[in-house]
């Protein structure tokens, strides 16, 4: 049976969590955390000459090929047993370690979808950075390891704004504000075609926001146990953290109403088994202000969000900018804060107003421009929006005659993955 | 991992959910795809919250095989004694799919423990179904008898148009299997991974374990078979089960690892290539290592004598340098 006449695999492999699941259904089957327990034991042994102790080692060194975990299997092993090292595949959006990778792959395909690679078409994504050597070595481990019968690798952030098409019916041109958690970029796309030259990244993320977390409440003395702050600040940050509109203000409504505001976190310490219980206080809205105010969490990088996304428009072609200034799409677990897409969208409203107006007084108000449509789209898929474009993307018809073969790549090898044509646009 | 497991991960994941936010309960209408062109279709409806439609298509049986109304024999008998009353079976079943059950979540039973074995048992189903044949059959040889009305050989269905074979007797099930692998690379990896298979059996812990053998041509128990059954690129492996194999508990787990046989070998040929390309890249880095250590460094190739009669052939430079 021809394997296009199955449902095409789609996995979206993040810096924080991985998505996969079935071409055709509305969400993943799997959202589990992008990490492997490996257990390295036996490869650090050192070698010894007596033929028997060969054998031995080398039939363990076999098992220990098989014996890893991923996802939120790969935390519990790790705590438990102090044999298994956690190793992350991806760090920053790009894979920074191609044997975990390999090995994540592996066990999401037979373990967790339990397909065989053979039958499935496969839609992996990748961050618009991505470099071509990088592309191939993902074709090179879909079709040399896997056998897959067709691959496309597709830029996330096309798939964000897939994933609204489908929900709004607005056209394939906007802006993608992709803030996953380890990394943060704001796409330009002009009808399904990414403007490169305008691609901006931001060098804070979901985890920068955790760690903003983590360090409020160490500093204001919290009672958490250090081995477990950086997963209770993580949390606090999905539990209880949203955005409000003015500091000042919130600051305010803190302090007149502590018991309305402040929340307890309650927890088990994982030495001692003794329960504990803190207090989650500011940082439940200023832990996405950092988007807003950069310079509360480093001093290096200060420009806001909304900032980056005026200036990422304006470097566009000039033709597209009202079209993007309409379509802002958020996308990615870190834009899920209460009230993100409110905020953003008055802040870069207040920038483009401010230099419309500017320009009119300029020009002494003999010309008036047509007001600027500033529009930031959010649905409640947000946090796996690129998955649904894929699986939008990849149960299509057309999606088959747009993969690599398995054929094509006998044919000229690894480097039919190296450029992606999403980049070859009309800029 | 090194074996399978029986149940689909994604379906006990989705009804535990659902047991458990029972009233929360949304829309649901997913399918997905197991190895060896298992197909499901998972759906409830807000009408009522209790009632999940599941349907199960099963792979195209080749010619050989026994079939029922879309159902290897013994499916209904067997779907009946797994799940009891919790679980109605719908005729017709929906378009395109060989079995529809239709699930009553409140009836589970109230023991924790319980409800959660029998929804891994509904997660099983696959086991349930394709796996009942085999089920009767390992059955009869742990009571030492042979089921009536069956054929010497007996064709069950493996993967889609594949079938492999059983030769029932009183006191041992042989069983058959020929291997088929669609790539030349994994036909070799698949080759020699079961001559390690029948290799490592003879390894004094497995003493117990069923023997095997492989063979590139086909064995003697297969002389009734079709011929295009015969054909096998990767050999042919038999493994003969005795009564001790499929004793009380241990006949879940039999008949489970028997029935997927293939996908069992294909998922260790997958495995044993990616680690092949884990230890090709590894010794490519070590070789770039050393290949970084051959050359010379760039700051202390500026003093080398070489450079300073390259530096030579221009005139000015030559001046330069009988100055200095």
């Amino acid at each position: 049976m021809d394997p296009a006449s199955r449902p095409a695999v789609v996995i979206d492999n993040g810096t924080g969590y991985t998505k996969m699941g079935f071409a055709g259904n509305v969400e993943p089957c799997f959202m589990v955390p992008t990490v492997v327990a490996l257990n390295e034991s036996f490869l650090n042994q050192s070698r010894s000459t007596s033929k028997a102790n060969l054998l031995a080692q080398h039939s363990a060194g076999v098992m220990a090929d098989l014996d890893f975990f991923i996802g939120e299997e790969a935390f519990s092993k790790s705590r438990s047993s102090s044999i298994y090292n956690l190793s992350y595949p991806i760090r920053h959006g790009q894979v920074d370690n191609w044997d975990a990778m390999e090995r994540f792959w592996q066990q999401s395909i037979f373990n967790y979808l339990r397909c065989d690679p053979e039958d499935h078409y496969f839609l992996l994504t990748e961050s618009p950075l991505t470099a071509p050597e990088s592309r191939e070595y993902t074709g090179e481990i879909m079709f040399e390891t896997f056998n897959v019968p067709g691959l496309y690798i597709a830029v996330n952030s096309v798939l964000a704004l897939a994933a609204g098409y489908t929900a709004s019916k607005c056209e394939m041109t906007g802006v993608v504000v992709d803030v996953g958690d380890g990394a943060a970029h704001v796409v330009p796309v002009a009808d399904g075609y990414v403007i490169g030259s305008s691609i901006k990244s931001i060098p804070i993320a979901g985890k920068d926001v955790t760690l903003f977390i983590q360090q409020l409440m160490r500093e204001r003395g919290e009672n958490v146990p250090p081995e477990d702050s950086f997963e209770v600040a993580r949390k606090v940050k999905e539990m209880y953290c949203y955005t409000c509109s003015d500091i000042v203000k919130e600051f305010n409504k803190h302090d007149k109403e502590p018991s309305k505001y402040i929340k307890q976190w309650r927890g088990i310490k994982p030495k001692t088994g003794a329960p504990y219980s803190c207090d989650i206080g500011y940082e439940r809205f200023l832990g996405p202000e950092v988007f807003f105010n950069p310079e509360i969490y480093s001093s290096e990088f200060t420009t806001p969000l909304p900032a980056v996304i005026d200036k990422c428009i304006q470097s566009a072609p000039i033709d597209t900018r009202r079209a993007l200034y309409k379509n802002i799409v958020l996308s990615g677990g870190s834009t899920m804060f209460k009230d993100f897409h409110r905020r953003l969208q008055r802040d870069v409203k207040k920038i483009v107003d401010a230099r419309v107006l500017a320009s009119e007084s300029r020009l002494g108000g003999e010309i008036k421009a047509h007001p600027v449509e500033v529009n930031v789209v959010s649905h409640p898929i947000q946090r796996f929006a690129v998955w649904f474009g894929g699986s939008v993307l990849a149960s299509t018809p057309e999606f088959y005659s747009a993969c690599h073969t398995k054929a094509e790549y006998e044919e000229y090898g690894a480097s039919i993955c190296r450029t992606n044509p999403v980049f070859k646009g009309m800029y | 991992m090194i074996l399978l497991q029986s149940h689909s991960r994604f379906l006990l994941q989705t009804l535990t959910n659902r047991v458990q936010n029972l009233e929360k309960g949304a829309e649901l209408d997913c399918h997905w795809v197991e190895f060896d062109d298992v197909r499901y279709h998972l759906q409830a409806s807000m009408k009522n919250l209790h009632i999940l439609l599941l349907s199960v298509s099963l792979p195209a049986p080749p010619p050989e095989t026994i079939f029922f109304g879309g159902l290897p024999f013994g499916a209904i008998e067997a779907i009946k004694a797994a799940y009891g009353g919790l679980v109605q079976i719908l005729d017709p079943p929906r378009d395109g799919f060989n079995l529809t059950l239709k699930l009553n979540l409140s009836k589970l039973p109230p023991n924790e423990e319980k409800k959660q074995a029998f929804l891994v048992k509904v997660a099983s189903v696959r086991e349930v179904v394709l796996g009942a044949p085999l089920r009767v059959i390992l059955k009869h040889l742990a009571s030492r008898t042979v089921a009536p009305d069956m054929d010497q050989l007996v064709a069950l269905v493996h993967r889609q148009n594949e079938s492999f074979f059983l030769v029932p007797q009183v006191d041992k099930v042989t069983v058959v299997y020929p291997m088929r692998f669609n790539d030349s690379i994994d036909i070799v990896l698949a080759t020699s991974f079961l001559q390690e298979f029948v290799e490592a059996r003879r390894a004094a812990g497995l003493n117990n374990a069923p023997p095997c053998l492989w063979s590139p041509s086909p064995p003697l128990e297969l002389k009734g078979a079709p011929a295009d059954a015969l054909s096998a690129n990767a050999g042919f492996v038999t493994i003969v089960i005795f009564p001790r194999h499929v004793e009380g508990k241990k006949l879940d787990r039999t008949v489970w690892n028997l029935s997927t046989f293939h996908a069992y070998v294909s998922y260790h040929v997958k495995c044993s290539e990616g680690f092949m390309h884990t230890r090709m890249r590894r010794r490519v880095e070590s070789l770039i290592q050393a290949l970084d250590r051959a050359r010379p460094d760039l700051e202390n190739s500026k003093t080398t004598v070489n450079s300073r009669s390259f530096k030579r052939l221009s005139l000015k430079d030559s001046r330069s340098n009988s100055t200095s």
